[in-house]
């Protein structure tokens, strides 16, 4: 009886709240469907991200371009010691990225990616997590490992593909960083397929007890990247499987010859996230403070609700797309030019620790000279050290035993190295590249 | 409330009129049996196990809660079985995984209200939504999802709602899943990640319900991948595939799920990969299969001895007594050669059988990996019965699918070369 009379009183309720009566002045006179809170109205009303007057998601920014802070503009705690930590940061990355650029032009390594532009993107966002948060990077973020602390040699190491390279043992190509103790998953070609998995390392965290409340997996992809099904399905499942996970768009207007309007025609990355219920940002990606600002507290965000954030940091790729691209074949060197000169994320954060004289024109050099030979002497290090062991191309494949296919094969290419090792040029060169020249591979007895 | 599917209809529809012919079998004083017997089917195969003495013999099952570096045991009197079909064996495996390993999450589409096939019934509520859950509806999302939860280390067990559906994660099985280990120079791994799909035909799936895509992973080194037969194999196998320190894809023949029903061990066990398992021993020629097909194979033996009226005029009465070694392959990627050769080498003939098309089929690998270690020894040339090179068609199923008589037909054309 009692039953009957609650289950009618939640039947009234539920109806109410499905059909308001119409008599009823309320925001939704026709009330709303079943399966959604959108009111009812009888006026069609199309809605876009591309308005007709032009307007579009704000930018946020702290600095202007002379390093001072905009009117209204919060400063986002920061120490001296912080402050040029992360200048010297940025200052780092272009003098690497210079070296290896120059290097691989002159053939010594085979490939290298820089981050020219990117500098205030890649430094203020690593300044802004946890050192041991995840991170998943694309390929343009070198500058997240070298904030944490991941050293010169390991860089060198990787990109030369030496025996200490502990990346990649050699097996991926330059650039396709690994670090486990830096808690930066392995950088792997395939565009956007670390933005699903991330949803999945954020949901991992959340159900280690240790982790969970403290870290979050932050996911790095170019504009370019974000047009992947896997963009999709990453925000998609880090807001309807609620996970910690920090999506984190570098929209540097170019995907190789791509420009962003041939990306996109909404507007940008940014205008997606309410799509998938996700809290949205964009930053000024040259302005580093912003980015340490926004990443903040989207990282804070992130972690609070358990749920995916999503920060666009507008920026320009200065540099090629890689070694392998020549951009002035796609736009025009002066813009190029004019950008590096009117908007430089280094430059501009420099005026900013000037003008607090937490910074001047000798430290600058002495910076500069100190970067310069540090990169020096670890390329110097790493340019003629020999390779992992030949043998070490079968390892890895699989965890637990050898199959017998790839057993085999490791036999079939000692026989012929056997054979030919000594006659054969490519080879015989090949192997002098290696730790043991190939010897380990021939006097294994483990078959 | 759930409406069952179309599919699980008409298996459910299938199993009780191989029921009903079973128990017209069994009350048949008023009719003789055909002459040579009843043909076996998979309500009657001989290769599911009836009884627990038999269920807990299995060939190679070894007691998870047991010391394996220690001599196997032979004391199985503390041991239970339960008659279950292949989705509840599923569903048992997943169970005792989550049960016993606290990082262990069930995940995919509809998989949460106990999944369209039933095999994961109950495990939101015993386990909770956080373990138990449903995703988007996007395969490429599941698959990224569950490499992201297996590269910290945790178990993901991922669903793929059918195997025809696998394609969009492509690209995160291939590229991603199976390098994962290899290309970080072995610091991360994929290792912890299972993906189920159903898989092979059902009688009515048309093209995207009934595909074998296990031929496109076949060199996707990196990843395993495991097809069982019954639900013994299909228990003791996944629990191996979620242990397993590798990406793994488990395709289930979705038309035995609950047409094939045996004793299951109730405990903890697993089946090794990676190993073949002799079915029949023979001398005369060796019939490699793996999933549904088994039990055609089963038929096709008994046709081959005592053939039926009507086709007997096609099998020489020279060939009724041949010895065939019959064996289910179970693990695919990567296969086990050396069973298959030692039988070959024994019998010098080779007929392989499988659901999926034959260009590109995992049929052709194994006959051009034969051919090169059994070359001296084989007495006719390789044969593979298979699908046609076509899509899976609706209404020409029965002429598609490699059924007992094209089996039949395989062994006789090579005994008789």
């Amino acid at each position: 009886m009692l039953r009957a009379a609650l289950l009618r009183s939640h039947i009234r309720k539920q109806c109410r709240s499905y059909v308001r009566p119409t008599s009823q002045v309320s925001a939704e006179p026709y009330g709303h469907l079943p399966t959604s809170q959108s009111p009812i109205t009888p006026r069609m009303n199309f809605i876009n991200s591309v308005t007709p007057d032009g307007t579009q998601i704000p930018t946020y920014r702290v600095l202007d371009g002379v390093g001072q802070l905009l009117d209204g503009a919060e400063l986002p705690e920061l120490d001296e010691a912080f402050a040029r930590k992360i200048y010297e940061n940025m200052v780092q990355l272009p003098i690497v990225d210079n070296l290896m650029n120059n290097v691989q032009r002159q053939g010594k390594i085979s490939f290298y990616m820089t981050a020219h532009g990117e500098e205030a993107t890649m430094i203020g966002s690593a300044a802004a997590l946890a050192n041991d948060d995840e991170i998943l990077g694309q390929y343009r973020e070198m500058g997240t490992l070298l904030w944490r602390g991941f050293g010169l040699d390991n860089v060198m190491a990787q990109c030369f593909g030496n025996h200490q390279d502990t990346s990649t043992k050699g097996k991926q190509m330059p650039v396709h960083f690994s670090s486990k103790e830096y808690h930066f998953h392995t950088i792997s070609s395939p565009l956007a397929t670390q933005v699903p998995q991330a949803a999945g390392v954020g949901y991992a965290i959340k159900r280690d007890p240790n982790r969970r409340g403290k870290n979050c997996a932050a996911v790095y992809f170019g504009e370019g990247a974000a047009s992947e099904g896997d963009f999709h399905a990453g925000m998609l499942l880090a807001s309807t499987i609620p996970s910690p996970t920090l999506f984190i768009a570098r929209n540097n207007g170019f995907a190789i010859s791509t420009p962003a309007s041939e990306q996109y025609h909404g507007d940008g990355i940014a205008a997606r996230g309410p799509g998938y219920g996700i809290d949205t940002l964009r930053v000024d990606g040259n302005d580093v403070l912003a980015v340490l600002s926004g990443i903040r507290e989207a990282r804070r965000r992130c972690i609070e609700q358990g749920r995916g954030v999503l920060v666009e940091a507008m920026s320009y790729r200065v540099g090629h797309h890689s070694t392998s691209d020549d951009s002035f074949a796609y736009r025009p060197r002066q813009e190029v030019e004019d950008r590096k000169r009117i908007d430089n994320p280094i430059a501009r954060y420099r005026k900013f620790l000037e003008a607090r004289k937490w910074w001047d024109e000798e430290e600058e050099e002495e910076l500069k000279d100190r970067l310069k030979k540090d990169v020096m002497k670890a390329f110097k290090k790493h340019e003629t050290m020999q390779r992992h062991e030949v043998k070490e191309m079968f390892e890895d494949v699989y965890g637990g035993e050898m199959p017998w296919n790839i057993k085999e094969q490791r036999e079939e290419l000692k026989a012929l190295l056997k054979k030919y090792g000594k006659d054969w040029e490519p080879w015989r060169s090949e192997l002098k590249k290696h730790k043991g020249e190939g010897k380990e591979l021939l006097e294994d007895k483990s078959s | 409330m759930f409406a069952p599917s179309k599919l699980t209809q008409a298996s459910r529809r299938q199993l009780a009129l191989l029921q009903a012919a079973r128990r017209w079998e069994s009350t048949s004083g008023t009719k003789a049996p055909p002459a040579g017997g009843h043909l076996p089917s998979i309500a009657t195969s001989a290769f599911l196990r009836q009884t627990r003495d038999s269920s807990l013999r299995t060939p190679g099952l070894r007691w998870a809660d047991e010391d394996h570096a220690g001599p196997p045991s032979n004391a199985l009197g503390g041991r239970e079985t339960r008659k279950m079909n292949l989705y509840q064996a599923v569903r048992d495996a997943m169970s005792i995984a989550l049960t016993k390993d606290d990082s262990a999450i069930v995940f995919g589409e509809d998989v949460a209200f106990g999944g369209v096939f039933r095999c994961t019934m109950g495990l939101a509520e015993e386990f909770g939504r956080e373990r138990v859950f449903n995703t988007p509806l996007t395969e490429q999302g599941i698959a990224g999802f569950g490499i992201g939860v297996a590269s910290m280390g945790q178990t993901a067990i991922a669903e793929i709602q059918f195997a025809d559906y696998i394609y969009p994660a492509f690209d995160q099985l291939v590229n991603e899943a199976a390098k994962f280990r290899f290309r970080s120079g072995g610091q991360y791994s994929a290792g912890g990640l299972t993906v189920r799909c159903p898989t092979m035909s059902v009688g009515h799936g048309g093209l995207y319900h009934s595909q074998s895509p296990e031929g496109y992973f076949m060199g996707a080194a990196g990843l395993k991948l495991v097809i069982p037969r019954s639900p013994i194999q299909a228990k003791g196998l996944l629990l191996s595939a979620i242990r397993d320190p590798n990406p793994v894809i488990f395709m289930e023949p979705k038309i035995l799920y609950r047409s094939s029903v045996e004793q299951v061990p109730i405990d903890d066990f697993e089946i090794p990969l990676g190993r073949a398992e002799t079915l029949t021993q023979g001398s005369d020629l060796t019939l490699l299969t793996w999933g549904t097909p088994i039990y055609h194979c089963e038929t096709a033996l008994h046709m081959l001895a005592n053939p039926p009226a009507p086709v007997a005029k096609h099998v020489p009465e020279s060939l009724r007594k041949a010895k065939i070694e019959l064996i289910d392959l179970r693990t695919i990627l990567p296969w086990d050669v050396e069973t298959v050769a030692e039988s070959v080498n024994r019998t010098g003939r080779l007929v392989i059988v499988h659901e999926a098309s034959k260009t590109g089929g995992v049929g052709g690998e194994i006959s051009a990996e034969i051919q090169k270690r059994c070359f001296l020894k084989l007495d006719a040339p390789v044969k593979r019965v298979t699908g046609w090179d076509t899509p899976v068609p609706m209404q020409y199923e029965k002429f598609y699918i490699p059924d007992a008589l094209r089996i039949l037909d395989a062994m006789v054309e090579t005994l008789s070369y």
